[in-house]
């Protein structure tokens, strides 16, 4: 076993072996995935013979007597302490974390991408960015980092965290045995259809899309049906006004917005539940969709972000948005019990490997190497090759964009073509090298299947942060919507290739200048991917250093 | 729905899409309605930009800083805008804790702004589509009287 010392890391100053393990998260919240997860470890830790507590920016009302002021931390660490980061959003401590001694290690939960924030939630969109910038920047004071599901550690390995890894996520399923409000299931078990869903009001879960569904299965197939929506809603903000507003447009009956409910209504809601709907745009892992399993409810569920992870093939994960298809799901999983049932046993099937004893023992297993202060080895950084971003490469490999795209990386040694792969692919593996007629491409996991109808690339977040966190030269191929959200970052060492077509904004224009080409239709592709290739080679000597 | 559009190891998406084509088929009609209800009701693209009434108010919300100084006297001129900038450096940190507050209260109200005006274009948006939907009703009903 290797004697790794951590003094005067950067990365913590540790004695070798722990007597206390805290976990610090931004805000602690009561019932939320992130809160629940804190509050396992926590009684698990303290099980394996560690001092362990938790502390916080923030924390709900309930939560007062688990926690401690995030302040506090530093005085109380000291060389054998061992810290566990929980990162899901903006929580402005990294100087905090960075003044702290003992070693420290990373939990990301993965954080929602900007994009469904702006125009919508100023502040939410603001600190969804603060906090990429802050997975960015906690990297160098960690020896360890983990992810709750192989999409987020994907993020993680293109952040530059080496090594990152899965931890299992921890279900408290007893949790979930209450028994149902009668009041509620008297209420709603009146021979109706009922499809459920549970969650914050956020546009990353498409509500919105919830509502189209439903519209779909009651004016199509069922019209004794009835939509349970199991989350805060309120009209103080422009989404949820939007959400209300939709329902009035498309005006299905029977839509009721619980707001937020207790464990008994819940399991009421759950009780009474034909079928769980779920059309989120991203999730780092769904713990409603294993409730729903774990309470016999078949799920449907679009398979975004780490969606089909979760559902680990159980269920009904459908790679189409469209609301007359899926309605046609709920319409099966109704009136066929045959294929119910088999669904059901599946789901079963499922949640077997994720019972509180294995996973207890997988996550000690995870944990040990960083408890025991077995540092990974850490690889030597590369030389800051050339990437080339060229989002639509795999979904269109002979347009001229990709053509092109291909031509500078062929012309720079060690360069690398940056792609998102088309296909969804029900377990996330970590972008890697993969030639393609002697190009090096690396293909990333779309953040969204991609429509059949749609010649565009759709958006990943790994991809983005991969570019954020380069320090070679940067190549825009196409890629205007990474552009657009990653160029400020990057602009110091970074091109842009156009097409008329799909010109890229104003911000975008302003930091490249004159760094930026145009692909007309008679641009000779090889002439234009040779300047590149000199311009790229040149200015990554001056730059990226 | 094709079954390359689903993931599920049991039922296999195969036979999922097969149960799928035993639904009775919905009317081509009701179909199509419901699509373009759908159509009409997508919500326009949000923008990251600030409404464009608002820009000039956020250019003078961070009031820790003034404009550079100046004076219009011919002569003494010169020695006060020293004299002001002197002021201006040597208090510029006692200047920005004063305002910090109102720094930041000027941030809210900018963002509470910004919050009441996309509810009000979500629901200008939300009337627009009521009352067309109602004027297309009142068409139908207009053109089924007429009819003999």
């Amino acid at each position: 076993m290797a004697n790794v010392s951590l003094w005067n890391s950067k990365r913590g100053t540790a004695s070798r072996s722990v007597g206390r393990v805290h976990q610090l998260v931004s805000h602690l919240a009561w019932g939320d995935a992130v809160g629940n997860q804190v509050r396992y470890l926590r009684d698990l830790l303290r099980g394996w013979g560690f001092d362990s507590e938790i502390y916080a920016n923030e924390w709900d009302e309930a939560c007062r007597d688990q926690v401690r002021p995030a302040r506090d931390y530093p005085r109380d660490a000291s060389s054998d302490s061992a810290l566990l980061i929980h990162h899901s959003f903006e929580s402005r401590l990294v100087p905090l974390v960075a003044k702290a001694r003992g070693r420290k290690a990373l939990l990301y939960h993965n954080v929602t991408p900007t994009r469904f924030f702006e125009g919508v939630d100023r502040h939410v969109a603001q600190g969804c960015t603060a906090a990429r910038e802050e997975l960015r920047a906690l990297r160098d004071h960690v020896s360890h980092a983990w992810a709750y599901s192989h999409f987020s550690a994907e993020e993680l390995a293109a952040a530059g965290y080496r090594d990152a890894s899965v931890l299992p996520f921890a279900v408290d399923w007893n949790a979930f045995d209450v028994p149902p409000d009668p009041a509620l299931r008297a209420q709603v078990e009146d021979g109706c259809a009922n499809i459920l869903f549970v969650g914050r009001t956020v546009p990353s879960k498409r509500l919105e899309d919830v509502l189209r569904v439903f519209t779909a299965y009651q004016r199509l197939y069922q019209p004794r049906s009835r939509l349970l929506v199991a989350g805060t809603l309120s009209n103080s903000t422009p989404y949820d006004a939007s959400v209300i507003a939709l329902r009035e447009q498309l005006g299905p009956e029977r839509v009721v917005f619980l707001g937020r409910v207790d464990a008994s209504q819940l399991s009421a809601c759950f009780a009474s539940a034909t079928a769980y709907l779920s059309m989120s745009r991203h999730e780092g892992f769904g713990v409603p969709l294993l409730e729903a399993m774990y309470r016999g409810v078949p799920v449907v569920a679009y398979g975004a972000a780490a969606v089909p992870e979760t559902m680990g093939g159980a269920g009904l994960t459908t790679l189409s948005d469209d609301p007359v298809e899926v309605a046609g799901l709920l319409a099966v999983l109704e009136r066929d019990a045959a294929l119910r049932a088999q669904v059901v046993a599946a789901q079963r099937d499922r949640l077997a490997p994720l019972d509180q004893q294995t996973v207890a023992r997988r996550v000690h297993e995870a944990l040990t190497p960083f408890l025991e202060g077995r540092s990974p080895v850490q690889a030597k950084p590369g030389p800051d090759a050339a990437t080339v971003v060229c989002p639509g490469f795999d979904t269109a490999p002979d347009a001229p964009m990709s053509r092109l795209a291909r031509a500078v990386v062929d012309r720079m040694p060690g360069a690398r073509l940056w792609t998102v792969r088309r296909g969804v692919m029900p377990l996330q593996l970590a972008p890697r090298e993969e030639r393609r007629e002697g190009t090096p491409v690396w293909h990333f996991t779309p953040d969204e299947p991609t429509s059949p109808a749609s010649s565009d690339a759709p958006a990943s977040s790994s991809l983005e942060t991969g570019v954020r966190c380069a320090t070679g030269p940067v190549l825009f191929a196409g890629a205007e919507e990474v552009a657009r959200r990653t160029a400020a970052q990057v602009q110091a060492h970074a091109w842009g290739v156009w097409e008329a077509r799909r010109a890229p904004d104003a911000g975008v224009r302003r930091l490249l200048g004159p760094r930026l080409k145009e692909l007309k239709p008679d641009t000779d592709v090889d002439a234009l991917a040779r300047d590149l290739a000199r311009e790229l080679d040149a200015g990554g000597r001056t730059h990226a250093r | 729905m094709r079954a390359e559009d689903l993931i599920s190891t049991h039922p296999t998406a195969e036979a999922v899409a097969e149960a799928l084509r035993r639904l009775p088929r919905p009317e081509p009609e009701k179909v199509d309605a419901l699509r373009s209800r759908f159509t009409a009701t997508l919500a326009p693209a949000s923008s990251a930009a600030w409404p464009h009434f608002l820009e000039g108010a956020r250019r003078k919300r961070d009031s820790r800083y003034a404009d550079a100084p100046t004076s219009h006297r011919p002569v003494v001129g010169p020695a006060l805008v020293m004299a002001k900038r002197a002021f201006r450096l040597a208090f510029q940190p006692f200047i920005n804790e004063a305002l910090r507050r109102q720094v930041e209260f000027n941030e809210s109200i900018l963002d509470a702004l910004a919050l009441i005006y996309e509810h009000q274009r979500t629901q200008a948006r939300t009337q627009a589509l009521w009352r067309q939907e109602v004027d297309k009703q009142l068409e139908q009903l207009a053109a089924e009287r007429k009819k003999p």
